[in-house]
């Protein structure tokens, strides 16, 4: 399984609760599903999962068209929603904007919103069983502090190693034939 | 629906002081031909007709402004809906012409899965409609221009089967921007807010 | 951004007769943008992306509003494409007030090669897009700054861009 993070706490969390497989970390705005996307298409036999956020998603919603028209199995997709920038204002999804049906808009049928541990435990077993596209928009709290994790695993160029020797190392890379 | 009769539809019930932004395809050259007075932004390019057309309406507050978009255009950036959500200007109206193609290049999501009403309602747009004939699609002009926005209309309409020129020179780059803005200037609410201030304190 | 800095940038703003303030939040111009919010004179908006907000910004602009847009380098790089439509193409007299990530004196704390990055593309990018800019990191001189660029914005009719750093930004 293969895994994809945007900025936010995300990168530092999923560090610590999965550090090794191919995990690409810290994608800037809007940048989190499309990567994630591409690279469902380079491992078509097994689950990609992006762990993207509200406002990352909302840079770039057409990101959601693409996914829906690619249509790929195998593709899982969080928002961690916590209708925040960061540390900054409110995003969108605390007014009006309801990610999940845009999603549905954009052709995505599993599009859904969770609000609790065992809807988001429930949602996300199925997904993972499950042929896809599915997209799971979870509605957290805003995060309390900030967390750090070892940024030579998790920024730039030193993290873009580690995935690519974990994406080399893969039983299914297509790469370097 | 022929996107030529959509916007033929529309040019009488558009009074000479709401503003109206094309995007690039058809729209312009139809649009220019068919709009001879008023304030009218022709040719922008994907992803920045309703969004520029957005800002107008912070310009415009009490005239109705109208963005006529193209499928392919508003999928570039989708998140335009997003912001008017927002904004919520009570003075905005999209119609955004549906034909499921890039010009001549092949179909859009549109035509396969893509719902772009559903994408604004989303997005928190709550005057949303999707027409297929010209009775619906007058309703919702009519109702989208008589009460307060934004509105967010979905036009399905045929490919075009000929490409027309229009004219360029008056419809694209720094002689529309320029004819636009004289306009903008001799429009009477043009900085109506700005001239409040300067005399009120 | 200290008081002292957005209470300059803002009064200066005030002056201008700029009342549009546009922004997708990011944090070294964060408590800039906050102030902007909660002063009734301005018309705050936010939006869901550079690009879409930079063709809002044009919109109002040569609509007649004066206006601002509050980024930083990577809002302007999401926005490259409006920029160009809108500065090139166009002329949209908008003040664009970017926050200059990367620069010297950084020391906020995100990951060395987005410094880089955004160091080595910010110039270059405007230069690329023609889009007059002056880097703004003196206090002393702020002020004075935000006036030119503000009457050069009008004047050119065309986007114009502060690139805030220093003693300014940090």
């Amino acid at each position: 399984m293969l895994a994809v993070t945007s900025l936010s706490i995300n990168a530092p969390f999923w560090f610590n609760v999965r550090p090794q497989g191919p995990n690409f970390f810290a994608l800037n705005m809007g940048l989190c599903l499309p990567f994630a996307l591409g690279l469902s298409v380079a491992f078509p036999k097994r689950k990609v999962i992006a762990i993207d956020s509200d406002g990352s998603l909302m840079n770039d919603s057409s990101s959601l068209i693409t996914v829906a028209d690619v249509n790929p199995a195998n593709l899982v997709a969080f928002v961690m929603d916590n209708g925040s920038y960061a540390f900054m204002s409110s995003t969108f999804t605390t007014r009006k904007t309801d990610l999940a049906k845009m999603a549905q808009g954009a052709g995505i049928a599993n599009a859904s919103t969770v609000k609790t541990l065992e809807e988001f435990s429930a949602a996300a077993k199925q997904a993972m069983e499950s042929a896809g596209p599915t997209l799971i928009v979870a509605k957290v709290e805003r995060d309390a502090g900030r967390v750090s994790a070892d940024r030579s695993r998790t920024s730039g160029r030193p993290m873009r190693e580690w995935f690519m020797d974990a994406v080399r190392r893969h039983p299914d890379y297509q790469g370097g034939r | 629906m022929k996107r030529f009769d959509c916007l033929r539809l529309l040019a009488p019930m558009v009074d000479p002081y709401m503003l109206t932004v094309t995007s690039l395809s058809s729209n312009t050259a139809f649009w220019s031909d068919l709009r001879r007075e008023g304030a009218n932004f022709f040719g922008c390019n994907m992803g920045l007709c309703i969004p520029f057309a957005l800002g107008l309406t912070a310009a415009f507050p009490k005239r109705k402004v109208i963005a006529l978009d193209s499928d392919g255009s508003l999928m570039v950036d989708s998140s335009s809906l997003i912001t008017v959500a927002d904004v919520n200007p009570p003075n905005f109206v999209a119609i955004v012409m549906d034909n499921g193609s890039y010009a001549r290049m092949g179909s859009t999501f549109t035509t396969r899965k893509t719902d772009l009403e559903k994408i604004a309602q989303g997005a928190g747009i709550a005057n949303t409609a999707t027409v297929r004939s010209e009775e619906a699609l007058s309703a919702a002009i009519e109702h989208a221009l008589a009460t307060s926005g934004p509105h967010f209309i979905v036009a399905k309409v045929e490919p075009d089967r000929v490409r027309v020129k229009g004219d360029p020179h008056r419809t694209h780059g720094r002689f529309m921007r320029e004819c636009f803005v004289d306009a903008v200037r001799r429009h009477p609410d043009y900085q109506s807010g700005k001239k409040e201030r300067l005399t009120g304190s | 951004m200290d008081k002292q800095s957005v209470q300059v940038i803002i009064e200066t703003l005030k002056e201008e007769g700029i009342d549009l303030a546009v922004t997708l939040p990011e944090e070294p111009t964060f408590s800039l943008t906050e102030a902007m919010r909660e002063d009734p004179f301005f018309q705050a908006v936010t939006v869901a992306g550079e690009g879409n907000g930079l063709a809002f910004c044009a919109g109002a602009a040569l609509g007649g509003r004066r206006v601002v847009f509050v980024t930083g380098i990577a809002g302007l790089l999401v926005g490259t494409w409006a920029l160009s439509q809108m500065g090139m193409v166009y002329g949209a007299p908008i003040l664009i007030l970017a926050s200059y990530r990367g620069d010297f004196g950084d020391h906020s704390g995100i990951p060395g090669s987005q410094l880089l990055m955004f160091k080595q593309v910010a110039e270059p990018l405007l230069g690329a897009l023609r889009v007059p800019y002056r880097i703004v990191n003196q206090k002393a001189t702020l002020k004075r700054m935000i006036q030119e660029g503000s009457f050069a914005c009008q004047d050119y009719s065309h986007p114009i861009v502060l690139l805030l750093s220093g003693e300014v930004l940090w």
